[in-house]
């Protein structure tokens, strides 16, 4: 196995680190909005969703990502229009996707006979492989999440948080819940390059869930889950070379130890603050 | 005196909700108008559609007839309305400061006026030392300050309160009242509060609005808030109690 060093001079080691760390940046801080909005179930949802597309694509002879892209795009425009029309909570109408869209994705590759060897890069995502045109997309979605995020951050950030408080201060609350599902179902889709649809979830949630747990604001919160979002992807990509282990799960469960870190801080600290208190 | 000086702050005409597959209205041809400076308290039984007048003010329901917020439909004028909902759902645990909460409604604008309008409400409602708290470790007294405040620093001339007294002490409550008077009187501001507080109606606003549905009565509070009139909208059962100013219940 070559070291360390060696490998960092290899273009697909290059490429599978600068995208990592674009996708553990934006999942993570989009992350910080799913945590506002009190959706934790989005990405999975969306994620399992786009299996649908993979496998049309997969069946069809078609880009298997692009056709996700579309799916998952699909899902993000319509999702408030299905909150409202349908009087049910984001939480149910994301159960319902989730295993409908599934489903359909199973029934669709089992019209493909044999075994498909790439479905399981796309369950369990395979950063080593992307190529300059998944690299390029990556970039793309990067470049239009900083774009929507610098222009109308704020304003979706109110609205995640309050959506009638905002709707009260005049701001265009639905169109800012569709951009918000729509950048967070484009970012679900260019992570499963890196981490798969099992485990794509865990970029967008663990990185802002541990931040939720150390920083003292909101502004440290986003800068924080950001910070822990590219440490995640960058130690877990050299650890698994290190252990040439698959890298996916490598980062994800780096988040993890991060998050189950922070979390025992946290206990630690409230045991001690309590022991103060007793007399 | 200006034309403009006429033109009602709040005017709602004809106002009726009906939400899907219900047998009747929330609320039914409701008209009222309300002038500039002017506290008014819309009161009635649960359920008998407070909330749901100031969800049609908002624009958060859908309803037919005319809302006017100074002359100019409110669809339009949704940035002269500040609001202060009764609860606020938000998660305690978020690491969310006072000072980013009462900010939101601001979009990261700080210009000289926008920011002596926020140090001038952090001032009158005393919430200076709150903020860098976390909204989820406030008081529902303190929080309750802290959301007036974040209606109040965008510059509105109309402010909805919905039953501001929730979750507030007594003590809380008088400060809130006092301080919201403070606001009307010396910002020309227009306040219609949601309660079910009669003492705060008779202490503090100008205009009473009797909800059942239907609007029953409108006017100054000792005129209109007989105990017949309370009997006639809350039920033969309710007991109305007096309270002499500084003393005890009679």
């Amino acid at each position: 196995m070559p070291t360390l060093v060696e490998a960092l001079g290899y273009p697909f080691m290059q490429r599978a680190l600068f995208a990592g760390v674009l996708v553990g940046l934006v999942a993570s801080l989009l992350g910080v909005f799913v945590i506002l909005r009190r959706s934790a179930f989005f990405g999975d949802a969306i994620a399992h969703a786009s299996l649908a597309g993979i496998a049309v694509g997969v069946v069809a002879g078609l880009p298997p990502l692009v056709v996700a892209a579309a799916v998952a795009v699909g899902i993000g425009l319509s999702l408030h229009r299905l909150e409202r029309i349908g009087q049910l909570s984001l939480d149910t109408i994301l159960g319902f996707i989730l295993p409908f869209f599934m489903a359909v994705g199973v029934l669709v590759l089992s019209l493909s006979p044999g075994f498909q060897p790439e479905l399981l890069s796309y369950l369990f995502g395979s950063i080593l492989t992307v190529s300059w045109e998944g690299l390029a997309a990556i970039v793309a979605v990067g470049s239009l999440v900083a774009l929507v995020l610098a222009r109308h951050g704020r304003a979706l950030v109110f609205s995640a948080f309050d959506a009638d408080g905002a709707h009260a201060a005049g701001l265009p609350v639905g169109r800012l819940l569709t951009i918000h599902h729509v950048l967070l179902a484009l970012v679900v889709v260019t992570s499963i390059s890196v981490v798969g649809i099992v485990l794509v979830n865990a970029l967008l949630v663990i990185p802002a869930a541990t931040a939720k747990l150390l920083a003292r604001s909101l502004g440290e919160t986003f800068a924080l889950a950001a910070l822990l979002g590219i440490a995640s992807v960058l130690a877990g990509l050299l650890g698994s070379h290190w252990l040439d282990a698959p890298s996916g799960p490598a980062i994800v469960v780096t988040a993890g130890m991060l998050f189950l870190a922070a979390w025992g801080y946290q206990a630690w600290q409230a045991r001690r603050h309590r022991r103060r208190l007793r007399p | 005196m200006s034309a403009l000086a006429n033109v009602p702050a709040l005017e709602v005409r004809g106002v009726t909700v009906w939400f899907e597959g219900q047998d009747r209205p929330a609320v039914e041809d409701v008209s009222f108008s309300l002038r500039e400076a002017q506290i008014a308290v819309l009161i009635g039984p649960n359920g008998c559609g407070k909330s749901t007048v100031l969800k049609a003010i908002l624009g958060l329901v859908p309803f037919a007839g005319d809302i006017r917020i100074g002359g100019v439909p409110a669809a339009r004028a949704r940035r002269q309305i500040g609001y202060v909902p009764q609860r606020l759902a938000f998660d305690p645990t978020l690491p969310l400061t006072v000072r980013e909460a009462i900010r939101m409604p601001l979009l990261g604008v700080r210009t000289p006026e926008s920011e002596a309008a926020v140090k001038h409400y952090v001032d009158v409602f005393g919430i200076a030392d709150l903020l860098d708290k976390r909204l989820g470790r406030l008081s529902g007294g303190q929080l309750k300050r802290v959301l007036i405040v974040r209606a109040m620093v965008t510059g509105p001339r109309l402010l909805l309160l919905d039953e501001p007294e929730a979750g507030v002490d007594i003590g809380g409550e008088q400060t809130l009242y006092d301080l919201l008077g403070r606001l009307v009187s010396h910002h020309g501001l227009t306040a219609l509060v949601c309660s079910h507080d009669l003492d705060i109606v008779f202490g503090h606003a100008d205009v009473v609005l009797c909800l059942n549905r239907r609007l029953q009565c409108t006017g100054a509070p000792a005129e209109v808030l007989t105990p017949e009139a309370l009997t006639r909208l809350y039920g033969p059962t309710t007991a109305i109690h007096r309270h002499r100013p500084g003393g005890t219940a009679r």
